[in-house]
């Protein structure tokens, strides 16, 4: 199902990922891909193991056995740093922000601008996260303040674009909407379908079923650490994926909906 | 009290200013008290000469303080500043003894200071030791092996050119008078007042202007989300604490240079002097929080307390109790400002 003929080569390859944690096998041998403009769902009860797999992914967890493929060829990702450099960008679910510092400084940390003698460029920082918050949320104004002091989905809206601003090429959204109100909610499913119609490919991590279905090609649903079913959105249904994330399994008397359309 | 605090907190919100703002303004202002209340107290206070001496007296402790600041803001504390302020200033005396250059032998003292900067930073990256056990630590160690090394016997005959860094001074004017004796007409600024505020300087600098100070602040304000945006915090931290260090062994050279004695009990609580600076000047112990500013008003009311109360003729015990007692309400004022 990977290799159809427009996408010769898929952007990640996961394979037999593993995680664990003492006893607990947060991650248990999880294979998952990812093609250029592909939208994938990944869904799950809390603790089922979603942000384990990503975060192995941006190089935040370093994984107990497993290969990941990035265009095909076999990567060793042992820190965030090692992920952005292939392109890999995170949305964490904690949003990973210094509360004392302000979101130009957030949105450039790490990757600070600087001078021709080496300062922080703090001018050529503010004017750009200006341009790309105001991009994401129109009355983002106070950027000089603590991120401590802004509100949820001020917070969010910081952490998205600092996962977009740099050359992205894969996408990890760790519920990227979950502080949002209805009008950013909007302006990220707008950004992602954006962003995969230019050919990026995209991990969505999310608990909202109407985002899912209006935004994903595929699902992935994990349960207690394990792959229950990946499927085409096409071919399954609200209570399909339910029942995936509740039991672990379709229903009994499952068959493919678009056949069913076809029958 | 605390209503007063919330009250000013609000009027200084109303007017623009942020918490750090109203926090080093307050330190400016019981510094200013301070003042005139010693000046008040005592003609001698306020004269250029007693100036000079608060500066002299505050270069160590803001020496430190800087250090210490650093260390601060990534949410780490370095207790053995006072321990490596001694063994840096007995290895310089040391060396100079032992024929090397002064210059070259002072060098030597400041990196002594660093390398025990370093070898914190690795205990607490890599062995993952608090910072408050493995300072700990190095306090004892340091403060051993500057005894060890000396015998527990201070050096002395260090030479002339040795004392020039604590005690010359900078734009000094003497005149020779009609009876042969000299008449200073400015005694000129010491060269530890010049040396502490270069060092400020370059410190303020360098967290406000580099990436290096970025990442510092990053770090202690949430070292996990700087983990996650690629800052590397374990050599963030390592540098840190080598900046601590390498203060700790310029401050111990300048001390010891003013008593052209290398002393391996000197420096014995420093590091609570340079920790109270750090706080009273509004850096946070939790991490994230701090300015070299905030540090140096921080130290000078420290200094001014002690050397008015000095001249007061207040003995040692009453400051010490004096000097507890307004770090615990820098701090607590502190908590009042940042509740929401
Ligand atoms: N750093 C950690 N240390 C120990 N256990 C962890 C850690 N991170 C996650 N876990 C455990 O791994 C499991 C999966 O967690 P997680 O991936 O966060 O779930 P999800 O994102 O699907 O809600 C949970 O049982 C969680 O308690
Ligand atoms: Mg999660």
């Amino acid at each position: 199902m990977t290799s159809s003929p427009t996408h010769p080569t898929p952007l990640v390859e996961m394979t037999d990922i593993e995680k664990h944690f003492g006893g607990v096998r947060a991650v248990n041998g999880v294979s998952l891909d990812l093609n250029p403009g592909e939208v994938v769902g990944v869904l799950g009860h809390n603790g089922a193991g979603k942000s384990c797999l990503m975060r192995i992914l941006s190089g935040a967890m370093i994984p107990n056995g497993g290969m990941i493929k990035v265009n095909g060829r076999p990567v060793t990702i042992s820190s965030p740093h090692d992920a952005r450099k292939l392109g890999i960008e995170t949305i964490y679910q904690t949003l990973a922000l210094a509360d004392h510092l302000d979101a130009p400084a957030n949105l450039f940390l790490g990757r600070e601008l600087k001078t021709r003698f080496g300062n922080l460029d703090e001018k050529r920082m503010l004017d750009e996260a200006r341009k790309v918050l105001r991009r994401l949320n129109p009355n983002f104004h106070n950027l000089g303040d603590a991120v401590s002091s802004l509100s949820g989905g001020q917070r969010q809206v910081i952490a998205i674009a600092r996962a977009i601003y740099f050359d992205v090429k894969i996408l990890i959204m760790d519920e990227p909407t979950a502080a949002l109100g209805p009008s950013e909610t909007a302006m990220v499913a707008d950004l992602i379908k954006r962003l995969s119609a230019e050919g990026i490919g995209i991990f969505l991590v999310s608990h909202d079923m109407h985002d899912v279905f209006a935004l994903c090609d595929r699902v992935m649903v994990m349960n207690k650490g394990v792959n229950v079913g990946s499927h085409r959105i096409d071919e399954v249904t609200k209570d399909d994926v339910l029942s995936l994330i509740i039991k672990g399994a379709l229903p009994d008397d499952w068959t493919p909906r678009n056949l069913e359309v076809a029958l | 009290m605390v209503e007063l605090v919330q009250r000013l907190r609000k009027a200084g919100a109303g007017a623009g200013l942020s918490n750090e703002a109203f926090h080093k303004l307050s330190a400016l202002l019981t510094m200013l008290i301070l003042v005139f209340v010693f000046a008040f107290g005592n003609d001698a206070f306020f004269s250029v000469n007693n100036g000079l001496t608060i500066l002299l007296q505050t270069s160590v402790i803001g020496l430190l303080g800087i250090g210490l600041t650093m260390v601060i803001i990534t949410g780490g504390i370095d207790l053995s500043v006072g321990s490596v302020l001694a063994l840096s200033g007995t290895v310089t005396g040391l060396a100079v003894k032992a024929g090397v250059p002064v210059v070259p032998g002072m060098f030597l003292g400041i990196l002594v200071g660093a390398a025990c900067g370093v070898v914190n930073g690795l205990i607490i990256t890599k062995m993952r030791i608090t910072p408050f056990v493995a300072t700990l630590g190095m306090m004892l160690m340091a403060r051993g092996l500057a005894l060890q090394l000396t015998g527990a016997a201070p050096i002395s005959q260090l030479g002339k050119a040795f004392g020039v860094l604590g005690n010359g001074s900078l734009f000094r004017m003497v005149e020779m008078q009609e009876n042969g004796f000299p008449k200073v007409i400015f005694p000129g600024i010491p060269y530890p007042a010049i040396l502490l505020i270069v060092v400020a300087i370059a410190a303020a600098y360098l967290l406000r202007r580099r990436a290096l100070g970025r990442h510092i602040y990053a770090t202690g304000s949430n070292e996990e989300a700087a983990r996650l945006s690629g800052v590397v915090v374990d050599r963030t931290k390592i540098m840190a604490y080598a900046m601590s260090g390498a203060l700790a062994g310029l401050a111990g050279i300048v001390l010891m240079s003013r008593l052209i004695t290398a002393q391996p009990n000197e420096g014995v609580m420093a590091e609570l002097d340079a920790i109270a600076a750090a706080v009273i000047g509004g850096a946070s112990l939790m991490g994230g929080v701090g300015t070299i500013s905030g540090t140096m008003i921080g130290a000078f009311i420290i200094g001014i307390l002690r050397n008015g109360l000095n001249m007061a003729g207040v003995s040692s015990f009453i400051q010490q109790i004096i000097i507890g007692a307004v770090v615990i309400l820098a701090v607590y004022v502190d908590q009042l400002r940042s509740k929401r």
